[in-house]
């Protein structure tokens, strides 16, 4: 809402600084945009008349080269007045127009100097304005046009008058009121606790000719239309309107069309009330009469809208119809191109009705159509004042248009509407507000903002009417608000809330979440977040089977087709991600995150949203530095990273199993594994499949893994029993022992470690090694450091010679192995 | 006196060797010879039994005195000569200081759960409890319960994203999109869901993913992080709401910031506000970071809408409370001036180490 300062004061007394009125709208809940100065800054801009105007000889646009009067602005040699050369694109003049010449030397809003120069080769002297390069509007269509009286030379700031303030304000949707210069000056009455004083225009004269000797009034469907009030007015003047009316419509934000027009905006712009004016003599006659419907339009239907474009209906739109046949306008929205008003219309027929919001809502959006009319109708007009407004309306174009007013108005008015009775206790006020208000305080904010306010002090309450154009105002609370804003939220002292019985913090489960990330990141991973959102082909592209990932969450209005639906896998955002590094030069790359993924049931509305922790390892840790070298990340990378994860959360039966490719398509069979604690699958490990990878653009080596947060957390506990440190000291041995390698590290562990018995403190592998001729075709030596020790008494070396031989004889009878000598 | 004469000789001889000594293998070298088993004091004193019986003590004596001396010597030049074998090793030791350190890898968090972990430590310390909520919810959860009218423009398909529901029989009229489910806009839905299942007091913080048609850009992202505050208590106030807010934007921005409440509208809370911060760049008087204003506008909140208490089953005449929800990503621009959104859903770990 652009609220005219200039029109604003004529309403209610404004402190000097129209800063200091935007400081408190600011602080009562109105936000200002911009203050925007008009009018002003205009040095060396001129009233001209244009003397001449030729057509550019050379250029393909069409340019005009003028000859433009500026008067004294402009001297020859002679001393006399010399018009100046001006090469202009605009096509909306002719000779002999009065304009608006910015001379050079002129600085326009939008810091846009003034300089002479060449357009298609031809010397240019200045510009002809339009409105917009002068920041009075937004007319650009062409230049602007003074009327004819205005005198060639005079300084446009002078002609034009004071400059205004504009404060560009946003109005919260609960807030129809102050879609009006009226709303906008009770509220400010009521912030700065001055008197208002709004004069609207009376009609001075009715005719004799009654409106509803015209004009019928039907409202097909009620839920469309809570009122429709038709005026007509006769022997209107189409032409320009007056300087006062013109200018408060562009700083409405407006262009001024006619005077017919403008009334109707004007009267919008100060009452809130959305106005249409047909051509009455366009608009079919039966009987005599003319017969306005308010219909649903059918779905197909068809109107071309004011703005000439061709509109395609539906059954929840609604359309002003002449006799219920041909549709004539976009009820609250836009009206008919075939009843405008122009230059020959002579009768005008007047709407001022209200539309019901969410049909103004839809219709505006499903037709990507916003009108002025749509904003207001979309908030809620005041169907209580309809009336009124037509009549101010109609005394504008009897005083504006030199119309004659029909008398009387047709109303259809089915159910008016009531206002709100409403109780505010005002010590409730006082405790859901933290403050001593005092209940006189309240009354009078109240008062101030348009309601009749009563204080019952036996009831401790006072008995509340808000004006009808407040719909935001219905119960308590609402009214507690604006007793609040007006008192000021930043007076109410701030306090902590005194409460009991209650303790807060992070559960179990939370804690161990956050436990699962610091735990990575101290592995050397780095989080990152990736899109919720997935490619329809992207489990398809990895190779992942749906199975155990439910079906797809598929959005209705995607913004990108590789965003149609969410996320079943997080790890095709994080090998995007690999790639983003790979492609911008970064090699060593190792992320995780944590996440949801969606796995939608086929028979229920909402999809399980499990949490999934997923990793992605590529390059090495660190490029190598001068005293530290760092093994591409491999497959043992990642388990370990694992490993570290499980030990964490304190999980003791963490065992690795080689996937089965089939089940694991989107992994590189052999260097893959199951993760399972006991017997829970935990997630996986492995590298991604070279041919999934290349699928997301990674030609690099990535291991990854993924693991459910749920199963973790079932598993994970807070502590592990205390083992004994211990004191006395151990015997270290090592074993290398020759396997084939279908024995596993995991099963010679096993093996070795039932076989120690209790002596046997720890195994530790430290070397794999294969060599077909040393140790043998198909074969590997693994080489253990075992140490043994017992917790009540050093080990004599016989005692550790015969539980290491029994160890040795145990193990390598069970995997067929040999002692590598 | 001859063996005197001897001893002085070989206290004379030592003492002159063990001061010349160059290394501690020259030193032993000469302690074997002096007073080692065949060293040649131990010859000497071997050999007291050649000495007179009324010289011994006197012979005795001294002879004991020269080894004394002697073993001092020994002893006092090995420190010498250990402390210069430590110096010199230490002197051969030195590094360039400069040189970059062995560093292990060590991960970063990223920068939204950084904030967000941050405001759940500091509401955690004021008592409240971290909630969650599905991100896939219904228009129910989502607006209805919210008290967002039916027609409200937020429904619509332009500012929603509506997934396809696979069971929609007996929901609400479909007004908006075709569907009554939806990626949820706002982590207000969690309130409902908590009044829902927890009696009062209630005091939570829900951070968390939320959805909106805005396509990626400099300023937007599709999807980005709320955290939603709610507290609903016996004789909760407005100063509460205030005084809570005010703790947590010292908390977060720093304790010489100031904050500033605008009254505002949002369908769910009733008074409602937005809260300002003093911008840190120019310290509140206006600069380009802050547009001028000297103000940056960090969180909207208000005191619960009695219809959402209405929506949840609990009474507003027995209890109060106030609501508030923070974009994380808006602190995180707000922090670190981000140029571009988009940087934190690229997993560029460049950008991702620097925090």
């Amino acid at each position: 809402m652009r609220v005219s300062y200039e029109w604003l004061k004529s309403m209610v007394d404004l402190p000097e600084d129209p800063h200091d009125l935007e400081r408190e709208f600011i602080r009562t809940g109105t936000e200002v945009e911009a203050v925007e100065v008009v009018g002003a800054n205009l040095d060396h801009v001129v009233v001209g008349q244009v003397l001449e105007m030729e057509h550019h000889p050379t250029s393909d646009h069409p340019l005009w080269v003028c000859k433009i009067d500026v008067g004294d602005n402009n001297l020859g040699e002679d001393g006399k007045p010399k018009p100046l050369q001006i090469v202009c694109g605009a096509q909306n003049f002719k000779t002999g127009d009065k304009i608006v010449v910015s001379l050079v030397g002129a600085v326009l809003p939008g810091d846009v100097k003034i300089k002479k120069s060449k357009l298609a080769g031809i010397e240019s002297c200045g510009m002809n304005c339009s409105e917009r390069e002068l920041g009075l509007g937004n007319e650009h269509d062409g230049i602007m046009i003074l009327p004819a009286d205005a005198p060639v030379g005079m300084p446009f700031s002078q002609y034009h008058g004071d400059s205004d303030v504009v404060l560009d304000c946003e109005i919260t949707p609960n807030r129809p009121d102050c879609l009006s210069m009226e709303g906008m000056a009770v509220e400010t009455g009521a912030i700065l606790d001055e008197d208002t004083h709004i004069e609207l225009p009376a009609i001075a004269h009715e005719g004799l000719v009654r409106t509803d000797s015209m004009v019928e009034v039907a409202i097909a469907d009620r839920e469309l239309c809570s009122r429709y009030v038709a005026r007509v007015v006769r022997n209107v003047k189409i032409g320009p309107s007056p300087e006062w009316l013109a200018r408060r419509v562009i700083a409405a934000g407006s262009r001024p069309i006619n005077n017919v027009v403008d009334v109707t905006n004007y009267v919008m712009f100060l009452t809130g009330q959305p106005l249409h004016a047909f051509d009455l003599g366009k608009l079919s006659e039966r009987a005599g009469k003319r017969h306005i419907v308010v219909r649903a339009a059918a779905d197909g239907e068809h109107l071309t809208t004011l703005d000439g474009e061709d509109r395609t209906l539906t059954h929840d739109m609604a359309v002003i119809t002449d006799d219920g046949v041909r549709p004539v306008a976009l009820a609250g929205v836009m009206g008919g191109l075939d009843s405008e008003i122009d230059g020959d219309t002579v009768d005008v027929l007047l709407e001022s009705a209200c539309f019901q919001s969410g049909h103004i809502s839809r219709t505006s959006r499903a037709l990507n159509l916003m009108s002025e009319a749509s904003i207001r109708y979309e908030r809620k007009v005041d169907a209580a004042s309809c009336d009124e407004v037509a009549d101010v309306a109609a005394a504008l174009f009897e005083a504006c248009c030199g119309a004659e007013v029909c008398r009387g108005r047709v109303d259809v008015y089915p159910t008016p509407v009531e206002a709100a009775h409403v109780i505010l206790r005002p010590d409730r006020a006082r405790a859901l507000c933290g403050a001593d208000i005092p209940d006189a305080t309240m009354v009078h904010y109240l008062e101030r903002l348009g309601c009749v306010a009563v204080l019952a002090p036996e009831a401790g309450e006072i008995q509340v009417v808000p004006p009808t154009n407040r719909p935001d105002l219905t119960r308590e609370a609402d009214l507690v608000e604006e007793v609040l804003r007006l008192w000021g939220m930043g007076d109410v002292t701030a306090t902590l809330p005194a409460a009991k019985n209650h303790a807060g913090g992070l559960t179990l489960e939370q804690q161990r979440v956050r436990l699962i990330g610091s735990t990575l990141r101290a592995c050397g991973l780095n989080e990152t977040l990736t899109y919720g959102f997935a490619d329809e082909h992207d489990l398809e592209r990895l190779g992942m089977p749906e199975e155990g990932r439910g079906c797809a969450v598929k959005i209705i209005n995607p913004l990108l087709a590789d965003q149609s639906e969410m996320r079943r896998s997080i790890i095709p955002g994080l090998l995007r991600s690999v790639a983003y590094n790979v492609d911008h030069g970064v090699e060593d790359v190792a992320l995780y995150e944590v996440g949801h993924v969606f796995h939608g049931r086929p028979t229920r509305s909402q999809p399980d949203e499990p949490t999934y922790v997923a990793g992605v390892l590529a390059g090495s840790w660190d490029r190598d530095g001068w005293n530290s070298k760092h093994a591409p990340l491999d497959f043992f990378d990642a388990k370990g990273v694992i490993e570290d994860l499980t030990d964490a959360l304190r999980l003791t039966k963490i065992r690795f199993k080689p996937t089965d490719p089939d089940k694991y398509p989107w992994l590189q069979p052999g260097r893959a594994a199951e993760v399972f604690d006991a017997g829970d699958l935990l997630g996986w490990v492995g590298n991604i499949h070279p041919a999934s990878a290349a699928n997301f653009g990674v030609e690099c080596d990535v291991v990854a893994f993924e693991l459910s947060v749920e199963a973790l957390l079932r598993k994970a506990r807070r502590e592990l029993p205390y083992v004994e440190v211990p004191s006395l000291p151990g015997v270290d041995v090592d074993l290398a022992i020759v396997v084939d390698e279908e024995v596993t590290c995991e099963m010679l562990m096993q093996r070795i470690e039932s076989a120690g018995g209790k002596l046997l403190d720890s195994v530790r592998l430290f070397d794999v090694y294969r060599d077909p001729v040393r140790v043998g075709p198909g074969k590997k030596s693994m080489a253990f450091a075992l140490t043994y020790r017992a917790a009540d008494h050093t080990l004599t070396s016989d005692e550790v010679e015969k539980a290491h031989d029994k160890l040795v004889k145990k193990v390598c009878r069970s995997t067929g192995g040999e002692v590598r000598g | 006196m001859a063996m005197i004469d001897d001893l002085k000789a070989i206290e004379a001889q030592a003492a002159k060797g063990i001061s010349g000594a160059p290394t501690l293998d020259d030193l032993d070298r000469i302690r074997v010879a002096v007073t080692g088993k065949k060293g040649s004091l131990t010859g000497v004193l071997r050999s007291m039994g050649a000495v007179p019986p009324e010289q011994r003590p006197q012979v005795g004596k001294f002879a004991n005195e020269v080894r004394g001396r002697v073993e001092e010597a020994l002893e006092a030049r090995r420190v010498e000569l250990s402390h210069a074998a430590m110096q010199a090793r230490i002197a051969a030791d030195a590094v360039d200081v400069t040189l970059p350190g062995r560093r292990p890898q060590v991960g970063s968090q990223h920068l939204i759960s950084q904030i967000v972990e941050e405001m759940e430590q500091i509401f955690c310390g004021m008592g409240y409890r971290v909630m969650d909520g599905p991100q896939v919810e219904t228009t129910y959860y989502n607006f209805t319960a919210l008290n967002a009218p039916e027609d409200h423009p937020s429904r619509s398909a332009r500012d929603t994203f509506y997934v396809v529901d696979n069971a929609p029989e007996g929901k609400e009229a479909h007004v908006q999109g075709e569907s009554d489910v939806l990626l949820r806009t706002q982590t207000s839905g969690v309130q409902v869901h908590t009044m829902e299942e927890h009696e009062p007091p209630i005091y939570m913080i829900c951070p968390g993913t939320v959805y909106r048609p805005d396509t990626a850009d400099a300023c937007h992202l599709p999807q980005f992080t709320q955290i939603e505050g709610l507290v609903v208590d016996e004789g909760i106030t407005f100063g509460d709401l205030k005084g809570t807010l005010d703790y947590f934007c010292r908390e977060m921005f720093g304790s010489d910031r100031a904050t500033r409440y605008r009254p505002h509208f949002f369908p769910f809370t009733e008074p409602s506000c937005e809260v300002d911060v003093s911008c840190g760049v120019c310290g509140g008087k206006g600069c380009r970071f802050c547009k001028g204003t000297g103000w940056l506008e960090i969180l909207g909140c208000g005191m619960v809408d009695p219809n959402v208490f209405g929506f949840s089953g609990i009474d507003p005449e027995k209890y109060s409370g106030f609501a508030f929800g923070i974009g994380a990503e808006r602190v995180a621009a707000l922090r670190y001036d981000l140029p571009d959104l988009r940087m934190l859903m690229t997993g560029d770990m460049r950008f991702l180490r620097q925090f």
